[in-house]
């Protein structure tokens, strides 16, 4: 892949061929939303990325940019530095040596208090992690910290978000439940929805659908794209499935040892290679029977 | 019948309060309530003088002590983490120990803040410490803090021995005595010392609440919903560590309070720390005022330490902690 990530991004193939994607990039900010870097119109920057602990580099001039709304599906084979990636955005390590730029809503992060960067950006973790002590509904209020005072019990609008996070995800009916007694895919909703009543326009999923089976599966891709196509969140999500980028539509990001294999959209990775040399194994490209959408299959 | 939580948490204060106020009445003797009022009257001395000052200090040590184990809990994410096994306790005992010895041979006084001083620095030693080896070692990974406490915690009991070993015979019995856990003989003088450090650790960490509950949920977590996780996590740690050090230094190690009743209020609460917060700090209060009071009447008139009272209470509840934890998952 040539060229800067934000021409690759910019291109009018790129914007043309990732379908749905191309119209979010066009809407304005979500309101009470920083909304797109100014100039470049992209809501997350990626320049030139390196992170490294001690001698060992784990991400090497990685460089990807995508415009408000965009959903951007992370590939890579184990290792390749996708969480890290991820955690980056957050600044979630405490370790490491970081070079380059990565810009959140027109600001490098760097220059965001922890509560302004929250405000912006919401994570949803691992599934088959620590599970917390706390109900669904407790976890979702939990979410609203970014915007709470030291003090201050849950605002009126905290109220309404954490109703709308969890009416969207459907667990109203399930607020009171303790997140240790539901199941894998009820819980990557719960999540979810905590994610939601942070308010983020940019939301980070690290394989929200590992360990899931294909039913919860489903039900979370559906609630993801749907988040994304009408609420207009800007979502990065790191995936193992190769079919997921092709449900999701956007943007793909496929790292090889810590290096940009490809950005581009996601029709750039039917053929042409690109996955077989980052995983290092063949794929066969197939029509589905039903739908006609592209499937991936590893041989 | 099911009553919301903001009741319950209204109940514990109200019956922590009441069982307070009702224990300087009761000991060797039982005081009548018409005769404290009474100007000169025996009992009246007694009360006011000695049982009244001693519920206080035994409150505000058993509030400081379950406080900092519901914390040190919380942030590790481990039912079983406390002032003990983190090796503050033991910090803070060394410390204590040290200035016992050093004034008995070298006529050191700081006067009655001396042991204060001593434990808060023993405190601060070992906290430094631990915080020193987890940061080094594993950025600020919980299983390599705890592990740093457990060793911290053998390293500072071994110099406590040590420095009872060489303390003549009147010092080392005095660091043992002290060693044990009580409240008798506590100066009045020190109980307004002692208020100001449980009080503003209260008021630290009910500030922090919502923190303390992100903690709670994961590093990772709380640092995405906006907590600076490395400066959250350093005040937490010191106003418990401060709260255990001023404690340790008028009462002694006085063990297990802080695992069992933040635990027990867990059972009662859940872990929203907004709740929990003033439920442990009162029923913690009240706990260590009930354990004073079995300690003065069990052998009266002689008296059991109180830190032998919690020990004999702690180790099964510790044991019952460890096996259903098992059960539930609780721990990592």
């Amino acid at each position: 892949m040539t060229g800067t990530a934000e021409e690759r991004a910019g291109a009018p193939g790129a914007a043309a061929a990732q379908g749905g994607a191309a119209e979010w990039a066009v809407r304005g900010p979500l309101p009470g939303t920083p909304g797109a870097a100014p100039g470049s119109g992209m809501m997350v920057s990626v320049r030139d990325f390196s992170f490294s602990i001690g001698p060992k580099r784990i991400l090497e001039h990685v460089d990807f940019a995508i415009p408000q709304g965009a959903y951007l599906s992370i590939l890579g084979p184990n290792g390749a530095g996708k969480s890290t990636l991820l955690k980056s955005l957050l600044r979630l390590h405490e370790k490491g040596t970081v070079e380059g730029e990565v810009e959140i809503g027109g600001r490098s992060i760097g220059l965001y208090t922890q509560k302004e960067l929250a405000r912006l950006v919401s994570y949803v973790p691992q599934a088959g992690g620590w599970i917390p002590p706390f109900t669904i509904g407790e976890l979702a209020k939990l979410s609203r910290f970014p915007y709470a005072t030291s003090v201050s019990a849950l605002t009126r609008r905290d109220i309404e978000a954490v109703d709308a996070a969890l009416e969207k995800t459907d667990l109203v009916h399930m607020a009171d439940r303790p997140l240790k007694t539901l199941s894998g895919g009820e819980r990557q909703k719960a999540f979810l929805a905590a994610a939601l009543a942070q308010g983020s326009p940019v939301m980070l999923l690290d394989e929200p659908a590992s360990f899931l089976d294909p039913h919860h599966t489903s039900e979370l891709e559906r609630l993801l794209i749907s988040l994304n196509r009408d609420e207009g969140l800007t979502m990065l999500a790191v995936t193992h499935d190769l079919n997921h980028p092709v449900k999701s539509g956007g943007y793909a990001l496929v790292l090889k040892r810590g290096r940009t294999a490809y950005f581009g959209p996601v029709e750039g990775l039917m053929g042409g290679g690109v996955l077989e040399g980052a995983f290092s194994h063949e794929f066969t490209y197939l029509r589905h029977p039903v739908d006609g959408r592209p499937v991936i299959l590893a041989e | 019948m099911k009553f919301s939580p903001g009741f319950k948490v209204a109940a514990i204060i109200a019956g922590s309060l009441a069982v307070t106020a009702a224990s300087p009445f009761f000991g060797l003797s039982i005081i009548s309530p018409s005769d404290i009022f009474l100007p000169d009257h025996p009992d009246a001395e007694v009360f006011w003088r000695l049982r009244a000052p001693r519920a206080c200090a035994a409150f505000l040590a058993g509030a400081g002590l379950s406080l900092s184990g519901m914390v040190f809990q919380a942030f590790f994410r481990n039912p079983l983490a406390t002032p003990f096994t983190l090796g503050v306790s033991s910090g803070a005992s060394f410390g204590a120990s040290v200035y016992f010895y050093i004034g008995g041979t070298l006529f050191i006084r700081l006067g009655g803040v001396g042991p204060l001083f001593a434990s808060l620095a023993g405190a601060g030693l070992s906290m430094s410490l631990v915080w020193t080896i987890t940061r080094v070692k594993g950025g600020f990974s919980t299983v390599i803090m705890l592990l740093a406490g457990v060793v911290i915690n053998f390293f500072f009991s071994s110099l406590v021995l040590f420095v009872q070993y060489l303390s003549d015979s009147h010092d080392s019995l005095r660091i043992m005595h002290w060693l044990m856990g009580s409240l008798a003989g506590l100066e009045t003088a020190r109980l307004a010392d002692l208020a100001f450090v449980i009080l503003a650790g209260l008021v630290v960490i009910r500030l922090m609440a919502s923190e303390i509950d992100l903690l709670t949920a994961g590093e990772e977590l709380a640092a995405s919903r906006g907590v600076r996780v490395g400066v959250a996590k350093l005040k937490i740690f010191l106003a418990a560590s401060i709260m255990v050090g001023s404690v340790v230094s008028l009462a002694g190690p006085i063990g297990f309070v802080g695992l069992m009743v933040p635990h027990a209020c867990r059972l009662t609460l859940g872990w929203s720390h907004r709740l929990l917060i003033p439920a442990v700090f009162f029923a913690g209060g009240c706990f260590l005022v009930l354990c004073d009071l079995a300690s003065r009447v069990i052998l009266a008139p002689a008296e059991i330490p109180i830190g032998i009272v919690t020990s004999m209470l702690g180790g099964p509840f510790f044991l019952w902690t460890l096996f259903r934890s098992q059960k539930t998952g609780d721990l990592f």
